[in-house]
């Protein structure tokens, strides 16, 4: 496997590129002087993907909600035991985790690398399910599930994405619910497997001080040989329309304060890559530009109260779907609902203000910067921009293109009030 | 220790610089210890908030932010944690290195000039702090210290502290005492501050690719101030005799319940068997290839997170697990029979050897955050030890089976806490 060198100068990072024969796409970014490092091998496959065909079938195969979380703890089981004592005898750190578009699994490490590296590709590639295996996982995941049924942030935003989507499946818990892990069995674990965790939906990303060419040779010597995917998996998503499923949804939680998450749903979806990219800057500055800690609407929400320094927001960014959510605690969220649309309102005839566009900018210009800081952040964000078909070198020139009036164009289509929704937990009644 | 290079600037006040051109941020921490003690404890809980609200200068948070933003989104928070009854309020800023941006001026020193101001010129109306600004910001402390029940699993590990440590200032919760914040006003509170700059031992930690001389003239010039008072480091006081097992249930509108166990381990930070015991702790519950993994979770399906950690400066430990109310008893005594299986020396090599490398792991990695790399030698202050990271590495790595078994007698419970749903 070859592997190509892309150097940014700015950055003053390089970034190594290779496909393997099986499909599989392989990254490096060399971190000099860096104590630990990382390696994730992630496939292109979440908790949103429970319908598809595999290729060379024809008929859809429908799976219970849970099943891509499911399928990660599983794979860490092996004939021999538990693979967590494999990285331990190393002294490594291992972990994975699910999310809506993607299953990644890592670790982190200070000694033995590539040793470790091989047993990462190693026990990806070799599923080892059974039925009683899968029964004693039901038990752990079940906990895992109640822990996040009482977890305030939690719930907040799963509900918030519940009011947001009608049909899309991001809409549901990503560990599934008890009913549906009770309905998972080792032949459903197998089929997803074998459908999604072909060397071809997945990428190696390796970050640390490590050399390049190192890796590519493990890889060769790790990876099956088997012929790449030579269709596309069926991905089946349901009809969703570009209108909000519900304005409000409320739960009560054991908390002290009322939490909420409000946000916009996004119309304008269905492509990845640098214009994806460009968007997602571009949302991220304007929603700086309307609540952020410099604004005139955060200083009165602050200032009355009704926001404090838990409020954040931000923009999701993907392929299939993307939305705006802000949130925080606060006593009054129908208040704070309510001033974010008035202000929003008094933009859209005011006008953005230049001078604050150009002040945010160099913001995100740092943010960017910061993530290079950490081998995780550089791995998590190029893993899941890369199943978008982004490479985030080319942030800094997508940085610079967007323009004030790129800006004001994302303002108009995407704050729309009619695609606004809010999410609360309030205490129980005393 | 040789890893960073010391400064004293004043008397009780400390730089401490650390050269490094790994990351692409300069890290600036300034530390201020307080002793906890429920008396001040809501006071240096609320300054930081106060502080950061507004200074003479930059007078609301929107001329703070913007100021910031200029200066590519330098990030800075603050607060207090505790580290023993060390109470300590801290700031950070991570700043841009100057060589990926171009500015005529060098962000590191407008960043300085800025902490300076939010610690040394606040904002100051007829002898006090602005009154509304402390208004607000008791409030948004009385929302925090309410907020802590929001997480469920923080909440069970501090409630079990706080029952165990009543009668000790560690018991206080870091960010005071609901009771005690209608009492304070923009003037008391303003006194404090004056008492807090003029008596506290303060460390300023920079890491980063600043240049040494730069870094130093800059700090000495901002923040080497004279006092008249002697500047005293906080003490931590360590129980070693302990009663009767407390035994203490909170029922909640939960679904799962939440199982803390606290231990003393009798052991300061000083003392030499502090290696056998970090080796202990992650022989027990340190991670995946612990017992309480293998056996509470892998083997009897009874919960998803199960742990346990160490207090290092207190000599503390805790164990703490989210599990189904009825399975309670279960959880207990496989819990304790784990702790029996240490007591009683049934540790495999393949364990010792995995606490070992895990914990040399887990030390290493802190040398690649600056953030990190600050609390580390932070601690080693506080807990008045000298071990740079390799000595540490060292240390542990040259603990044995017996060191282990030997430290696990030391260990007794004290608390059980168990979170659970109302009937």
């Amino acid at each position: 496997m070859n592997l190509q060198e892309r150097y940014d100068s700015v950055l003053k990072e390089s970034l190594y590129h290779g496909v393997h024969k099986s499909g599989l796409k392989v990254y490096v970014l060399p971190k000099k002087g860096y104590s630990k490092s990382y390696a994730m091998f992630a496939t292109k496959y979440g908790s949103i993907d429970n319908q598809f065909v595999v290729p060379g079938e024809q008929e859809v195969t429908s799976v219970p909600d849970g099943i891509a979380h499911f399928l990660e703890h599983k794979l860490f089981e092996e004939e021999e035991g538990n693979v967590f004592d494999r990285f331990s005898r190393l002294g490594a750190s291992a972990n994975a985790y699910t999310s809506f578009n993607i299953t990644a699994y890592l670790f982190s490490c200070t000694n033995h690398f590539y040793d470790n590296l091989n047993i990462l590709l190693d026990f990806v590639q070799n599923p080892y399910f059974t039925d009683e295996s899968v029964q004693k996982e039901q038990g752990i995941i079940g906990q895992e599930i109640r822990m996040y049924d009482d977890n305030p942030n939690w719930r907040v935003f799963f509900n918030f994405l519940a009011a947001l989507y009608h049909n899309l499946p991001v809409k549901i818990d990503i560990a599934g619910t008890i009913e549906s892990i009770g309905r998972i069995n080792k032949d459903i674990l197998y089929k997803c497997y074998n459908t999604f965790y072909h060397p071809s939906n997945m990428i190696l990303f390796a970050t640390g001080d490590i050399e390049p060419e190192k890796v590519a040779e493990y890889v060769g010597n790790s990876i099956k040989a088997v012929e790449p995917y030579k269709e596309e998996i069926g991905r089946i998503y349901p009809e969703e329309p570009h209108s909000i499923a519900q304005k409000k949804v409320e739960q009560n939680l054991s908390v002290s304060i009322p939490l909420f998450q409000a946000g916009f749903k996004d119309t304008d979806i269905g492509y990845g890559g640098k214009k994806l990219l460009k968007k997602d800057i571009t949302t991220q500055i304007l929603l700086q530009m309307i609540m952020g800690s410099s604004t005139p609407l955060y200083q009165s929400l602050y200032e009355q109260g009704l926001i404090n320094n838990s409020f954040e927001f931000d923009y999701t960014a993907e392929k299939e779907y993307g939305f705006t959510v802000f949130g925080g605690e606060s006593p009054d969220p129908e208040r704070v609902e309510q001033e974010i649309k008035n202000e929003i309102n008094r933009l859209l005839n005011t006008g953005l203000d230049r001078t604050e566009f150009n002040r945010i900018k160099k913001v995100n210009l740092g943010r960017f910067l910061r993530m290079f800081n950490s081998v995780e952040s550089i791995a998590n964000n190029f893993i899941s921009t890369l199943f978008k078909d982004i490479d985030l070198f080319d942030y800094i020139d997508t940085y610079h293109s967007i323009t004030f009036e790129d800006v004001e164009k994302r303002f108009i289509e995407h704050f729309k009030p009619d695609n606004m929704v809010l999410s609360v937990i309030r205490p129980f009644e005393q | 220790m040789n890893g960073y290079k010391h400064t004293n600037l004043a008397d009780g006040i400390n730089l401490y610089y650390i050269p490094t051109d790994k990351f692409k941020t300069s890290t600036v921490t300034i530390n201020i210890h307080q002793q906890l003690n429920k008396e001040k404890a809501t006071f240096n809980a609320l300054l930081p908030r106060v502080l950061a609200r507004g200074t003479s200068k930059l007078q609301s948070f929107q001329d703070i932010s913007r100021y910031l933003q200029e200066l590519y989104g330098t990030v800075f928070s603050y607060g207090v944690k505790k580290m023993g009854e060390d109470h300590i309020i801290h700031f950070y800023f991570d700043i841009i290195d100057d060589r990926y941006v171009n500015e005529s001026e060098s962000l590191f020193k407008c960043v300085m000039e800025f902490a300076k101001q939010v610690i040394f010129e606040p904002l100051i109306e007829n002898n006090g702090f602005k009154k509304e600004y402390v208004e607000q910001e008791k409030q948004n402390l009385k929302n925090s210290i309410q907020g802590l029940i929001n997480d469920k699993a923080d909440y069970a590990v501090e409630r079990c502290y706080q029952e165990m440590c009543k009668n000790e200032n560690f018991g206080i919760y870091e960010l005071g005492r609901i009771e005690d914040i209608e009492k304070i006003n923009e003037k008391n509170l303003y006194e404090h501050y004056l008492e807090v700059i003029h008596s506290s031992p303060i460390d300023i930690f920079v890491i980063g690719s600043v240049p040494e001389n730069m870094a130093r003239e800059t700090v000495h010039r901002l923040f080497g101030i004279q006092s008249d008072k002697k500047r005293v480091y906080p003490s931590t006081d360590i129980i070693t005799n302990v009663g009767q097992v407390k035994k203490v249930e909170e029922p909640m509108e939960v679904t799962q319940g939440k199982l803390s166990l606290g231990f003393r381990t009798k052991i300061p930070a000083k003392d030499k068997r502090y290696y056998s015991l970090i080796v202990f702790n992650s022989i027990l519950g340190g991670g995946p290839h612990s017992k309480l993994f293998n056996n509470v979770r892998e083997k009897l399906s009874l919960a998803y997170y199960v742990f346990s950690r160490l207090e290092r400066f207190k000599g503390l430990m805790i164990i703490s697990s989210g599990i189904e109310v009825t399975n309670y008893q279960k959880a207990l005594d496989e819990i304790l029979a784990q702790m029996d299986e240490m007591k009683k020396g049934n540790i495999s090599e393949a364990e010792l050897n995995a606490a070992i490398s895990s914990s040399v792991n887990n030390i290493r990695s802190l040398t690649d955050s600056a953030y990190y790399i600050a609390d580390y030698y932070l601690g080693q202050l506080v807990g008045n030890t000298e071990d740079d990271f390799e000595d540490i590495i060292k240390k542990i790595s040259a603990v044995t089976k017996e060191d282990v078994v030997a430290i696990s007698q030391n260990i007794e419970l004290d608390t059980i806490y168990f979170l659970k749903n109302k009937d």
